[in-house]
């Protein structure tokens, strides 16, 4: 059996004395080459559990071994394991160019000189920051100084990337970068990623599996299809009448919303039926039907389901 | 002790900070300036309007010592609180190396700055009034001890600055107590006994007293230690070293319990 890239077991973590638990008995397990998305409300205990992975914040229980190495009990040989990006934080040096923060996290992971050079070389080639090498970072866009992050994460080739809101304040763009650069870590280079983002298409498309977290525990864990396909009992339907008429009272599940030129009436159903009821209905009152559309609910449907009215941002 | 990866780490770690310095050369130069033009000012103050010329050999050793920790002290506290503040010292601490070796090499970073403003600081002056030093072997260790007293307090200082930030006011603070009793404006023999006592417990004061004695008096190692100088002066480092690394320990434990590692 395979050694579990990430194992969390019973992790706990109060910050005072007898205060409510940011992360309350906690345990994963994520096999190499997984990318899963590690979701919650804000203050859910994310952020607290990747900053035990990576040996910034310690556990008041539990452990967390990364490639077999317990992060609290032999820290050198788990920090050679993975590399981070954390959320919120300058990750580099904005006072040295990209080339010399390369190499300099790249010899903090214990890599040889050399071994960095010719990393970083392809790192930047990669990410189309050679020609820019030797500028600062501080000079740098947001989106090019996150680049930087990512590849300063990825000097030493660990096998495990911890990537705290990597996507957090970036445009479009430099959005997409990072989204093709965390797939291609898992796709091609066998990576496992801990990623946690509030930008939930990112989840949706990158990753193998979703936990959700909710007050320090883990309220849901499962592959992302079959997380999504739990929910997809309950399509969306939405059908749009014209104008705005006084409508008849709307089976339960469905409300409605006035738009431009039409009225939007919406629900969650598990059975269709009840949508040609609603049809039926509008007709015998003499509406005129614009449209209908079926959709099937997302991850943020999903996500906000769990975490119930927590709200997110 | 330090393994061969350690040591390439704290070398990689060095070369950072000594990239990251000099990223902004313009305050260190600044710096240089007013240490070279301070002290022959203040003694020429001292002097009522003159240089006098039996103050100025071992005010200089004390204005020396004084440059070297305040510069070190500064570089080193204000490089840990704008990391700590910007977040790029936790990204450090995600090292292979140990939290005590990479504070080690920040220090080395740190000192080799004070050693240069030290340096010019006093051999500008000397060069400038004239001012000889005479050499003696026996200066060596206490020498030596000096310079481990200033490093230990200034890891203490960066033991401090791992959970506070309020480091600067006590840097700030013993700096400038430092300046005003170590010597740097009058020997220590002119001082009141009493106030010479409470200046023996700062950092630097007793080596330069050692110091003194082996250039000025030409006290053997043998003579300083039966005279209590440098037995005094290796207990108040070795109390400096070993209350700072267990600072240092405590703190960064702290740190890391709380979450503060990270960020204030």
């Amino acid at each position: 059996m395979n050694t579990p890239a990430i194992e969390i077991t019973g992790l706990t973590k109060t910050y005072r004395p007898g205060g409510e638990p940011a992360v309350d008995d906690l345990s994963l397990t994520v096999e190499p080459g997984t990318v899963i998305g590690f979701l919650g409300p804000n203050g859910a205990g994310k952020t607290t559990t990747i900053k035990i992975a990576a040996g910034l914040l310690s556990a008041t229980a539990g452990t967390v071994r990364l490639n077999g190495h317990d992060v609290a009990a032999r820290r050198s040989a788990a920090m050679a394991q993975f590399g981070a990006v954390l959320e919120g934080s300058r990750n580099v040096y904005w006072t040295l160019t990209a080339w010399q923060n390369l190499i300099y996290f790249g010899r903090l992971k214990g890599m040889t000189r050399a071994a960095a050079r010719s990393r970083a070389t392809a790192l930047l080639t990669e990410l189309d920051l050679w020609e820019r090498r030797d500028d600062t970072v501080g000079g740098f866009s947001r989106g090019m100084q996150q680049k930087v992050a990512i590849a300063a994460a990825l000097i030493a080739d660990p096998a495990i990337v911890l990537l705290d809101e990597p996507t957090l304040g970036l445009d479009v763009a430099a959005t997409r970068t990072v989204k093709n650069w965390i797939a291609e870590l898992s796709n091609d280079r066998g990576k496992t990623v801990l990623l946690t983002t509030h930008q939930l298409d990112v989840v949706e498309e990158l990753c193998d599996r979703v936990a959700v977290i909710r007050a320090g525990r883990i309220a849901t864990d499962l592959p992302t299809g079959e997380l999504l396909a739990g929910f997809r009992l309950r399509d969306t339907y939405e059908v749009h009448v014209e104008g705005h008429p006084d409508l008849p009272v709307l089976p339960a599940g469905f409300t409605a919303t006035a738009e431009a030129d039409t009225t939007a009436i919406t629900g969650r159903v598990a059975d269709p039926r009840e949508v040609y009821d609603l049809i039926d209905l509008l007709r015998a009152r003499g509406l005129v039907l614009r449209s209908l559309t079926q959709s099937q609910p997302g991850i943020e449907d999903v996500f906000l389901t769990l975490v119930g009215d927590a709200r997110h941002g | 002790m330090a393994d061969t990866r350690t040591l390439a780490v704290m070398g990689a770690e060095v070369h950072k900070g000594l990239r990251s310095q000099l990223a902004h050369p313009l305050g260190h130069v600044i710096s240089l300036a007013v240490g070279m033009s301070m002290y022959l000012g203040l003694q020429f103050v001292m002097g009522q309007g003159r240089l006098r010329e039996d103050l100025l050999p071992p005010t200089l050793i004390a204005i020396g010592a004084y440059w070297f920790l305040q510069y070190s002290a500064m570089v080193m506290v204000a490089d840990l609180v704008e990391e700590k503040r910007g977040g790029t010292f936790a990204q450090s601490q995600m090292s292979v190396a140990p939290p005590w070796a990479l504070m080690l090499a920040r220090l080395a970073t740190a000192s080799l700055f004070g050693l240069v403003v030290a340096v010019a600081a006093s051999a500008v002056p000397a060069a400038v009034a004239g001012i000889r030093i005479p050499w003696n072997a026996g200066a060596v260790i206490p020498l030596a001890l000096l310079l481990l007293d200033i490093l230990a307090f200034i890891y203490l200082l960066a033991a401090i600055a791992v959970r506070s930030p309020m480091v600067g006011a006590l840097q700030s603070l013993f700096t400038a107590l430092i300046l005003l009793l170590n010597g740097a404006f009058l020997p220590l023999s002119l001082y009141p006994g009493w106030l010479a006592g409470i200046a023996r417990l700062l950092p630097t004061t007793l080596g330069i007293e050692a110091v003194g004695k082996a250039l000025f008096d030409g006290l053997t190692l043998a003579e300083l230690w039966t005279s209590g100088a440098l037995p005094w002066l290796t207990a108040h480092t070795a109390v400096l070293a070993v209350g700072a690394a267990l600072l240092f320990r405590r703190n960064h434990r702290v740190a890391v319990r709380d979450g503060h590692l990270g960020q204030y």
